[in-house]
């Protein structure tokens, strides 16, 4: 039972969380809030899924250990936390100027007036 | 022979000191540099022409570490195609008042990363470029900031990021069971397994987020309002519909093609594309707004391409490469030519606009010629593409869908060019000389691509294909079937029957777009797993 929580299955699982709350909930934060989840769940994933018993981080003196980690997941995640999170800011403020032009955090209150 | 990476870092580069000095000076100097942009462009595909495909380390790194960009014919092609089309758009809008500093920075700095998307060889580079690109396009689109662009834009970054978290998704599961992250590299990774079952959720992750950026069947409804939003500039939504939302088809072709060892999916995505071309169709002609109607025709038109790439058929493949060309110059005319009706009549209703072709003869003959090419009347551009691509129907269903998909286009388009007729009372506009040459220019490449449609197959693709005298003649004659088909259509049914007017009205909801990703997703999934 223990075996399974690991990295990948949880990861899994946020992921779909992530999804569940992008479909049922009508509420903008919570949507972008949705996204940081999905954006969590993939630097889960790629950090732990190749992730080794006793492996040693890629820096400094490396001879030492026989299970060095892979580096290169983890030089993507930083790329990838950077964009995300230039990403989320994007999204907030685009989210804050359209709760100022209609007045609602929630996304059929928008549509509604969009459509008008 | 140029550096691939200055190919996609020198807008962005040049774009940078443009928002600080004076905005007269600042587009001359950006079109100047875009006409060596093209220029390069063109050294380029020469050069790959001729020594073959090419691979280059970025920065010099060695093989293994550095982030590699690749370029083929194909890919070369297209950057020529991006580069011409933008050298267009920024001579359009020379004398418009939209444009500021920033505007241009944005929009050259987008043709950096489009041609980058074009010549990324792995999934990770693709994806922040992507992203990228993905932001600027959502500024770009509200860069007017009246309200109805907001939540366009907003819908339009928020979705295309939910795609793009799929996408990461599926190339972390790549990366695990494969330990590679280059397209090419995970072709030969795949061509050695013998079992598929490790790779179809990377597939299915992978394939939704790159449908959605091709807007394939039920994931287009960002595509009409990021296209046709009201208050873009119309060189947006030319740029968009005419090079962008190539890109994801572009992806799709790399990726079927990184998959095709272990997955094979040709045969359900020929039914979405004919889909995708008929709801394209219904959505385009019920449509009042003159860019609405544009905007779901390039769905249409999307579909079509689909239809074509996933036959199987050598000729058919070749004619959808081509039509994608084909696509992206009349669309780009036919958007700017709207761009500056709606300007002009200070309404986008396609009911009230009357008598153009009084008004503006010389845009209203470009806009007839990229209209003669969207149809595929024959010595047009769509015509060739449309030719072949029939080649490939031997089995019943496509004959029948490029029947339908053709009806289709002619019914839109005639629909759309009731604006030509009738009388105005507004006075003739005055039209500046930059406007009037680039859509004529575009308007004549409609024509030149009809003409001489085998000799330009050849230059682009190295492809070869003999254009039948008679069988030609005999698709001559089946178009104006067609046509005639058409009008009836359009006069004799839907503009009396309001029936379709509810189509009008349909929009998903933000939850109701990630509902159709997950739908998407789970089907894909599930196609896979019960045919492979």
């Amino acid at each position: 039972m223990m075996d399974y929580i690991n990295g990948e299955t949880v990861s899994i699982v946020l992921f779909f969380t992530g999804v569940y709350g992008l479909i049922a909930r009508r509420n903008i934060v919570k949507s972008i809030i949705s996204l940081g989840i999905l954006q969590v769940a993939i630097i889960l994933y790629f950090i732990s899924a190749n992730f080794e018993e006793g492996a040693v981080p890629p820096i400094g003196d490396v001879s030492s250990s026989a299970i060095v980690a892979d580096p290169l997941p983890q030089a993507l995640m930083i790329t990838d936390i950077v964009i995300g999170m230039g990403v989320t800011a994007a999204s907030l403020t685009m989210f804050i100027h359209m709760y100022h032009r209609y007045g609602s955090t929630n996304w059929l209150k928008v549509k509604r007036k969009r459509m008008k | 022979m140029i550096d691939f990476i200055w190919l996609i870092m020198l807008p962005i580069v040049m774009g940078v000191p443009v928002i600080f000095i004076k905005f007269n000076i600042a587009k001359k100097i950006i079109a100047v540099f875009q006409g060596l942009m093209v220029f390069a462009s063109i050294l380029n595909f020469v050069h790959i022409k001729k020594n073959g495909e090419l691979l280059q380390n970025i920065a010099g790194w060695p093989d293994y570490i550095a982030i590699t960009l690749r370029a083929d014919l194909l890919a070369a092609a297209m950057v020529m195609l991006a580069t011409v089309i933008f050298m267009a758009l920024i001579l359009f809008s020379m004398k418009k008042k939209f444009a500021d500093s920033m505007f241009l920075f944005l929009f050259i700095a987008l043709e950096g990363l489009i041609i980058g998307i074009f010549l990324a060889n792995d999934l990770f580079s693709l994806f922040v470029l992507i992203e990228v690109a993905t932001v600027i396009i959502s500024i770009l689109i509200m860069y007017k900031k009246d309200t109805s662009s907001i939540y366009d834009g907003t819908l339009y970054l928020l979705i295309n990021v939910v795609a793009m978290s799929f996408f990461l998704f599926g190339t972390g599961m790549i990366y695990k069971t494969t330990g590679v992250l280059d397209l090419y590299g995970i072709k030969e990774v795949l061509g050695k397994m013998t079992e598929p079952d490790s790779v179809m959720l990377p597939y299915a992750f992978i394939v939704t987020a790159i449908s959605l950026k091709a807007a394939l069947m039920p994931l287009f409804s960002w595509l009409p309002k990021a296209h046709g939003t009201p208050s873009a500039p119309s060189v947006i939504s030319a740029v968009l519909s005419g090079l962008y939302v190539k890109n994801g088809i572009y992806l799709f072709v790399r990726v079927q093609d990184a998959f095709s060892g272990l997955i094979d999916t040709s045969s359900i995505f020929v039914y979405m594309g004919l889909l995708t071309a008929i709801i394209g169709f219904l959505l385009a002609v019920v449509q009042d707004d003159i860019k609405l109607i544009l905007a779901y025709s390039t769905v249409s038109q999307i579909g079509l391409i689909m239809m074509a790439l996933n036959l199987g058929d050598e000729r058919a493949f070749w004619g959808g490469l081509y039509h994608i060309f084909n696509h992206a110059v009349f669309k780009t005319t036919l958007f700017l030519a709207a761009g500056v009706i709606t300007d002009h009549y200070k309404t986008r209703d396609a009911g009230r606009i009357r008598g153009v072709y009084k008004n503006m003869p010389i845009i209203s003959t470009a806009a007839i010629f990229a209209i003669l090419g969207i149809i595929g009347a024959p010595f047009f551009n769509g015509s060739i593409s449309k030719y072949l691509i029939s080649f490939g129907l031997t089995e019943f269903i496509g004959e029948i869908g490029i029947l339908i998909v053709n009806l289709g286009t002619v019914t839109i388009f005639v629909r759309f060019s009731e604006i030509f007729f009738g009388e105005s009372n507004l006075k003739k506009p005055k039209t500046d000389g930059y406007t009037l040459s680039v859509i004529t220019f575009l308007g004549i490449l409609c024509f030149i691509g009809g003409i001489f449609g085998q000799s330009i197959i050849s230059f682009l693709f190295n492809e070869y294909f003999e254009v039948n005298i008679e069988s030609y003649i005999q698709k001559a004659a089946s178009f104006l079937i067609t046509l005639a088909l058409g009008y009836g259509l359009y006069y004799g049914f839907i503009k009396k029957v309001n029936i379709a007017r509810f189509l009008q009205k349909h929009e998903l909801s933000f939850n109701g777009v990630c509902t159709a990703i997950t739908i998407f997703f789970i089907f894909i999934l599930s196609y896979v797993r019960i045919t492979h």
